[in-house]
């Protein structure tokens, strides 16, 4: 199952923190921030995978070179777009493919409700990020991989708000992501 | 008064640069006042506020209670920032979590979709087992609700439930089963439920199998690659225990790794084939070699597509789940797995390099280990910057900064840009795993792999100079047999090992000893920073001890060994230290032939001087391990060194003395009766027990009668040297300074960069002066043999031979005549022969060299064979969990299969139904009592709002005082409950 559900941008600021197990706010702000030491100091040609963070490898040592236990989150998966990193932590009964797949999935579910997304619409509305990944995730375990039915339900809950208008000076004219760019490997 | 809206707080944090943490905290401030305002919407929206800030680590429990008074709200706009809200800061201990449940309840039954999705989504990170009991009920009738948006959360949902609360699939099972099972069910949910059964499958596997047709239908027909992903994986746990379904499902996996387009699942259909055992169950068959071909090529395929590190890596990943079962079909792919353990990403490293442990033999080793070493001597270290350990967020929280407004957040997100290729210096913790690796690799099955003891020996000391500083190195305290922080001692263990099971290059394995206890040398042999590879001292002063006469220069071992500098080691080693002491001194002492002349005497007896002088101080040492070694020795060393002294010396010469028999006799006895062999760790076991031992019978009879006349006389005797030696301070030791080296010195060292890729050359591996030393022993060895070209010597293969010299003469003619004939002269093997031959490169003939198995009595054991030299990890306390983990255990014992669904009930124990009863009760009245906190709570809110003008602070001392008049007869969990509610309705009632 998935363990964590993390965004934070290229300084390490969070954007988006769902924690699937209940955790002190210190220990997640240590863990957002041993995950994102790991990640920027990462090049850009290296694979999607990280090696586990101190905290989640201290804890899971015994078990690891043998054979991990399946509770025991193994996995930190994530995928840099632009300003933002997606991290996911997840156990190793999760496919390490298929989940750099939702995070396209999260990413394209994203880009149609606000329409060319950037970081900035994730700051402003940060409440429609939390739907938006709870229409994919409940609880650690994927409900929906369909991008239009995820569109779909967080539409259902309301109007999606645009940033506010008077915030982007200019350089919003960028081309979407995901139109054209053939960032959608088809995987 | 003025109101700041989540978009005012994120405008104002942008502005407020250099100050962030005062705006955050006066916004801390107002949101206080808001959240117990009584409009709900400037309630909900300072929640909203403090929601974005818990994201930044700033806490937000006391808020609890405001959270449920905004879920609470009619308002769905509300419900939603009560519920994110709830999400995102209810803890395992909030208290007000009891008072939640009712909500929960209500909005679950609620009539309109989007308002049941918010517990829906909130239940699984806060329930506990009291909580799935109660709103069980309420959930299950959604399983069938109209909305298929509704049914595939509801599913997820009581998956989390049975996590906490395994009864819940009693009731819930047959029904997710039922969706499971109709074919008109919408593709979304099935494709949930799949979801969920995987996630239950690998526990309890056999329960699923029934299902199997209907999971097999949807693989086929499935067009979803997710869950088509997740069938696989169910059915890789479920071939185990039905070996038809391999046959089943071969053709479609088969057929799904040649037709999809979907890299994911072509990948997870090997992974299935692997996982499941199918591979073993087909091996041996034309359509076994095939299944196996087809994966493994396309495995192949991955590694070397350009450009993809992930496919690589996972690819890595699958090799090392076939290597187990397959080692000749990973080793076939040798070539490209050796090229990902110099890949510039860690994660590619660290696979490739398990993988490679796994598919090593004799004729590679030596290569791969070149290749890891050279990885090691060349990257840099890192620096403690890039340990996620040192990071800022261990010290001080992140704080939200303000950025410009033309910052570059409002770039749409497309993948990140290109950044620099160079590869990332070599964490600490990586670096000890290459090590232990290549220990492993090497040792194996008795060093079954090694053909070249003296290169072991070599790539050892060169381990020991690029292992990685240590954190706890003085921490290590006696009894401690593992050291799994300092790689110092796995390394050490293995020259010990050499050392005793290889005799032949026991001479080689001393010499490296020696260079490391040397203390001239221990700048060199060591790493020039920290104090990395330490703990090999332990076993290297074991072996200068132990075989004290192949040492070169006794004296200068002696030396180092006695030098002040040794004091500060860990008592472990300075106890193996102390004992090799005399044992070096037996083998200066021991020559019964060198005559007892003054100068030999006054040598003696200065050593002799010089080892009293060292001990003396450490009879006080806090180690009893060494304060004992200490004062035994420092005895001995005294009689030695009257005897010596009592003892004539001879006058003259020519005429022989016999040097004191205690010298020559005594102390040698003490350390050469018999040699060390490797005796298995199991062998102590089998020792046969002898027939006449008797361990009842006391060994004297008038013990007690002893003990008590010991007792009494104990005080008498209360000797002046002893009390001295036990009050005086210890000074002697703790004094001394380390020698160490100038920061200007150790920048000194230089880095060479590889030259080549392609093959591992040991001139990038090993240090200038290892290297020196095998020329020159190679040149020792090979100076007889006519076909060995010195790379050196002046008439090597680089010079000019008188061939050459004709044809690089270039533009001339070439003059037949000039070529000289060379004389073939077979008796004499002088310089001249070795022009000869230049084709042969100057291998190496392997020696065959004897080594020592473990002694053992009967018949080895298998299983504790190599115990010593790879020590097994110690198992941690099973009890420890993962940071993030969520147990599934409990779902372990509870089965589904329907004989006992239906029966579930009856098997339960009497007791079972007891406590359950109990349980219930229990909850019964909690509920009431919940019911009434909550009227209390709604009055006590409505006489706030009658004086809103008189708003007062909150009294927590008094509050205390009057909560502990309480009758102490009312439960805890009540109690609780209870000051939550009189917080809030202290200010009514001040």
């Amino acid at each position: 199952m998935i363990n964590a559900v993390l965004v934070f941008n290229n300084a390490g600021q969070p954007r988006l923190t769902k924690f699937y197990t209940q955790l002190e706010t210190s220990v997640q702000q240590r863990l957002i921030s041993e995950i994102f030491t790991l990640v920027s100091n990462r090049p850009n040609s290296a694979c999607n995978f990280l090696p586990l963070p101190p905290l989640l490898a201290s804890s899971s040592k015994s078990s690891a070179p043998t054979t991990p236990h399946n509770d025991t989150p193994s996995l930190v998966t994530y995928r840099h777009y632009a300003t933002l990193y997606f991290i996911i932590i997840s156990t190793s009964t999760e496919s390490p493919l298929a989940l750099l797949d939702l995070i396209q999935v999260f990413v394209q579910a994203l880009d149609g409700l606000f329409e060319n997304v950037c970081e900035l619409d994730l700051i402003f509305n940060f409440e429609t990020l939390h739907a938006t990944l709870g229409e994919m995730i409940v609880g650690g375990v994927v409900v929906e991989t369909q991008l239009d039915k995820v569109v779909e339900g967080v539409k259902a809950q309301g109007r999606v708000a645009k940033r506010p208008v008077n915030e982007g000076k200019g350089g919003l004219s960028l081309g979407g992501f995901g139109r054209g760019d053939g960032v959608w490997a088809g995987r | 008064m003025f109101e700041k809206s989540l978009y005012d707080l994120i405008r104002g944090l942008r502005t407020h640069k250099g100050t962030e943490q005062e705006y955050i905290q006066s916004s801390l401030k107002e949101c206080r006042q808001e959240i117990r305002s009584n409009d709900m919407d400037l309630k909900s929206t300072a929640l909203m506020k403090l929601t974005y800030l818990e994201m930044f680590g700033h806490d937000m429990s006391w808020a609890s209670f405001n959270v449920l008074e905004v879920m609470s709200s009619p308002k769905y706009r509300h419900k939603r920032t009560g519920y994110l809200a709830a999400v995102q800061s209810f803890r395992r201990d909030t208290e007000v979590l009891m008072l939640a449940e009712n909500q929960l309840k209500k909005d679950i039954c609620s009539p309109t979709p989007t308002v049941i999705s918010l517990p829906l989504g909130a239940v699984p990170h806060v329930v506990n087992p009291g909580m799935a009991n109660s709103i069980l009920g309420d959930l299950i009738p959604r399983l069938t609700h109209s909305h298929p948006a509704i049914r595939k959360k509801t599913v997820v949902t009581l998956y989390r439930l049975a996590l906490v609360y395994p009864e819940t699939l009693r009731p819930a099972w047959p029904k997710i089963k039922d969706r499971l099972l109709d074919d008109n069910e919408d593709p979304s949910v099935t494709a949930a439920i799949v979801n969920v059964v995987c996630e239950l499958g690998w526990r309890r596997p056999q329960d699923f199998l029934p299902l199997a047709p209907r999971l097999f239908d949807l693989l086929v027909e499935g067009k979803n690659n997710w869950m088509a992903i997740k069938l696989i994986k169910l059915f890789a746990t479920l071939t185990p225990l039905e070996p038809r379904l391999i046959k089943k499902l071969l053709p479609p996996l088969t057929k799904l790794i040649r037709e999809t387009t979907a890299m994911s699942l072509l990948y997870e259909c090997i992974n299935g084939i692997i996982e499941g055992g199918i591979l073993e169950a087909v091996e041996g068959t034309t359509e076994g070699e095939e299944v196996a071909r087809l994966c493994v090529g396309k495995l192949r395929g991955m590694m070397i597509i350009e450009g993809d590190a992930n496919l690589k890596y996972v690819a890595l990943l699958a090799f090392d789940k076939i290597v187990r079962s397959h080692p000749h079909l990973v080793s076939q792919q040798q070539d490209v797995i050796l090229e990902c353990i110099d890949d510039p990403d860690i994660s590619i490293r660290t696979c490739a390099l398990d993988l490679v442990v796994g598919m090593v033999n004799s004729e590679n080793l030596i290569a791969i280990v070149g290749r890891l070493m050279r990885q090691l001597r060349n990257a840099p270290v890192a620096s403690s910057a890039d340990d996620p350990a040192n990071d800022r967020g261990r010290n001080v929280g992140v704080v939200p900064y303000a950025e410009s407004d033309d910052s570059d957040a409002e770039e749409s997100l497309r993948p990140a840009e290109k950044r620099s290729n160079q590869p990332p210096p070599l964490p600490e913790d990586y670096r000890i795993n290459v090590i232990r690796r290549i220990l492993e690799m090497c040792s194996r099955d008795t060093y079954a792999n090694i053909t070249d003891f003296e290169w072991y020996i070599d790539v050892l000391a060169q381990l020991v100079r690029v292992s990685p500083s240590t954190k706890f190195a003085t921490a290590t305290d006696e009894g401690k047999d593992n050291h799994p922080d300092d790689v110092g001692y796995a390394i050490g263990c293995e020259l010990q090992n050499v050392a005793v099971r290889v005799r032949s290059v026991r001479p080689e394995v001393v010499a490296a000893a020696q260079s490391l206890v040397l203390v001239d040398q221990r700048d060199k042999m060591f790493p020039a920073s920290g104090n990395g590879g330490q703990g090999v001292l332990e076993y290297a002063g074991w072996l200068v001890g132990e075989y004290a006469n192949f040492l070169a220069k006794p004296e200068s071992i002696m030396t180092s060994l006695l030098h002040s500098t040794s004091l500060q080691l860990p008592p472990k080693t300075l106890a193996v230290f102390l004992q090799a002491i005399p044992k070096i001194f037996a083998s200066m002492s021991g020559n019964e032939q060198i005559s007892w002349t003054p100068e030999r005497k006054t040598f003696m007896s200065l050593l002799m001087a010089r080892i009293i002088h060292f001990l003396e101080p450490l009879s006080t040492h806090p180690s009893l391990e060494v304060q004992e070694r200490a004062v035994e020795y420092l005895e001995l060393m005294r009689l030695a060194a009257e005897a010596a002294s009592g003892t004539a010396t001879g006058a003259a010469y020519d005429e022989f003395t016999e040097p004191p028999l205690l010298l020559t006799q005594a102390i040698p006895a003490l350390f050469s009766s018999a040699e060390l062999n490797p005796v298995a760790s199991s062998a102590q076991r089998k020792v046969p027990l002898p027939e006449d031992l008797d361990l009842d019978t006391p060994i004297n009879l008038h013990l007690n009668a002893l003990l008590a006349e010991a007792e009494l006389s104990d005080f008498e005797m209360d000797d002046d040297d002893v009390y001295a030696a036990y009050t005086s301070p210890v000074t002697s030791y703790t004094s001394t300074e380390t020698t160490s080296m100038s920061a200007a010195e150790r920048l000194d060292a230089p880095h060479k960069e590889p030259t080549s890729y392609q093959n591992a050359v040991e001139e990038e591996y090993l240090d200038p002066d290892i290297i020196a030393r095998r020329k020159a022993e190679r040149r020792e060895r090979y100076k007889d043999d006519p076909f060995y070209i010195d790379p050196e010597g002046q008439q090597g293969s680089g010079a000019v031979t008188p061939l050459g010299s004709i044809v690089r003469a270039g533009n001339e003619e070439l003059d037949i005549d000039a070529i000289p004939i060379m004389q073939l002269e077979l008796e004499s093997k002088g310089s001249g022969s070795e022009e000869v031959a230049r084709a042969r490169s100057p291998r190496r003939v392997p020696r065959r060299v004897e080594i020592v198995g473990d002694e053992t009595l009967g018949a080895p054991d298998t299983d504790s064979l190599r115990e010593d030299i790879v020590p097994p990890r110690a198992a941690f306390s099973k009890g420890k969990k993962s940071l993030l983990e969520v147990d599934s255990s409990g779902l372990g014992n509870l089965s589904l299969s329907d004989e006992d669904m239906g029966g579930g009930n009856r098997r339960m124990s009497q007791l079972d139904i007891e406590r359950r009863e109990q349980e219930e009760a229990e909850m019964k009245k909690a509920l009431v009592e919940v019911e009434r906190l909550r009227l209390e709570m709604q009055r006590a809110s409505e006489r706030v709002e009658a004086r809103r003008e008189t708003v007062v602070k909150k009294k927590k001392k008094k509050v205390r005082k009057v909560e502990g008049a309480e009758e102490g007869a009312v439960k805890k969990k009540k109690k609780k409950r209870r000051q939550v509610v009189m917080d809030e309705g202290a200010p009514a009632e001040a």
